[in-house]
């Protein structure tokens, strides 16, 4: 049993992960992507929605009438995310003027929904709760991986430090610039598409015949 | 299970039920955080005033500083005194302008004018702060809410804001405000910096942001000149 549960935390990780193998939630992946500490605030605040929402809707699944189950869903899912988003104005305000839109638009991330959808209504608390947690580690590692590349080759820094010398720019004299088409969105659907390949390439079980 | 959870009774129950269960979670969580939350916007307002006049807000109170916050009219007169109708002014600027209530924040070293514009994705906000003479830029600290990042976004770095100390803003008689020049600036023009590559929608909308807030001021900012003009005279007279 505890084995079981263990695999709805790894599961999401790598071979049933939501955003490159699901396909669900890219459109956040595009938009909070340009920069690293954004991307983590996003990830986790994401994490702690799936989790939260999978567990209360676990606990209520028995009682939830069919009917109204979507718009029990999306009550619990907005309430969490209002939740989120009013802690972090409180607690660590300049990060949550830097999400800006984006805390308020956890609503719309197809993989808290889907996730209560499949999941939290069959399953015990519990294993809902991992699932939730696995689910979000899942969405935040693509994330932070979009955001590393997208940050170090459009802005030539990680976390805000300066990686790329200062000495190596053009406008200094030296031979390089950084990566204007990086910065926007359709980039990110690039590197998505990247790390698709590359882990489909390794996990040869993934590959549709 | 007991109950038919498909009849419409329970699922009207349901409803009422979970829309006031959540209704006072939000109720008491708002409630709880609002002032907290409150006091981070007020502190930002504050580290940010401080900025702009050039000074380090870790080691700079706002209250050493700044020794009044008032609200002119549209004649440079003084309306009201009162700190807090003053953040309270802050808070919805474009309406204040608007109904041509000037908050402004005077240091002994010079003046703060909260800026308020158009980017290219949405608003754009800052402080500028002038020195006693009302004419020399002491800083500025910009700010806004969707600007591309890596681009637009590039105005509340610290490489950018360092441009502005020193600039001046009257030309002649004129409020010219700094000019955000494509480009690159001229070195002998007093009134330019360098615009933001490849974001120039959002550096015109800082150029006519400055221009056009400094001007709604200028009644202050000439009477505060002439004010000088005639001690400085007058100190000359006397010797």
């Amino acid at each position: 049993m505890a084995s079981k549960s263990l695999k709805n935390l790894t599961a999401p990780l790598s071979g049933n992960n939501p955003v490159i193998v699901q396909i669900l939630g890219i459109c956040s992946a595009l938009a909070v992507t340009v920069q690293l500490k954004p991307a983590i605030v996003m990830g986790l605040s994401v994490m702690v929605v799936t989790a939260f929402s999978n567990l209360v809707m676990s606990l209520l699944r028995n009682g939830v009438p069919s009917r109204i189950r979507i718009i029990v869903q999306l009550v619990v899912i907005a309430t969490l995310v209002i939740l989120v988003d009013q802690v972090l104005k409180a607690f660590v305000y300049d990060v949550s003027k830097q999400l800006s839109v984006y805390v308020g638009l956890i609503i719309t991330n197809c993989i808290v929904m889907g996730r209560v959808e499949a999941f939290a209504l069959q399953n015990k608390p519990w294993d809902s709760f991992l699932d939730g947690i696995g689910n979000g580690l899942g969405y935040a590692s693509i994330l932070v991986i979009i955001a590393f590349f997208r940050e170090l080759f459009g802005s030539g820094t990680l976390f805000g430090f300066r990686v790329i010398p200062e000495s190596l720019y053009l406008a200094e004299g030296g031979f390089y610039s950084n990566c204007g088409l990086m910065l926007f969105p359709p980039m990110a659907l690039i590197i998505v598409g990247c790390i698709i390949w590359a882990h489909r390439s390794f996990n040869k079980d993934l590959q549709e015949k | 299970m007991k109950f038919n959870t498909n009849s419409n009774t329970y699922i009207i129950i349901y409803s009422v039920v979970m829309v006031v269960i959540v209704a006072v979670l939000l109720a008491v969580a708002a409630l709880g955080l609002a002032p907290r939350q409150q006091e981070n916007m007020l502190n930002e307002k504050k580290t940010q005033i401080v900025k702009a006049l050039g000074e380090d807000p870790a080691t700079v109170a706002y209250d050493s500083v700044i020794s009044k916050a008032v609200i002119l009219d549209a004649s440079g007169a003084v309306v009201s005194e009162d700190v807090k109708e003053v953040f309270a002014a802050l808070n919805d600027l474009k309406g204040s302008f608007a109904a041509g209530r000037f908050p402004l924040f005077v240091a002994n070293t010079g003046v703060v004018v909260p800026l308020y514009g158009a980017g290219l994705w949405g608003p754009i906000w800052g402080y500028i702060a002038l020195g006693t003479d009302m004419n020399t830029v002491k800083g500025i600290v910009l700010d806004h809410s969707g600007e591309t990042p890596g681009l637009g976004a590039e105005i509340t770095t610290p490489k950018h804001q360092a441009m502005y100390p020193g600039k001046t803003v009257y030309e002649g008689d004129a409020i010219v405000g700094v000019t955000l020049k494509k480009g690159g600036a001229d070195k002998n023009n007093p009134h330019e910096v360098d615009a933001i590559t490849g974001g120039t929608k959002t550096s015109d909308g800082v150029t006519a942001m400055i221009s056009d807030c400094l001007n709604y001021y200028k009644p202050y900012f000439d009477a505060a000149r002439a004010a000088a003009t005639v001690e400085a005279e007058s100190n000359t007279v006397n010797e």
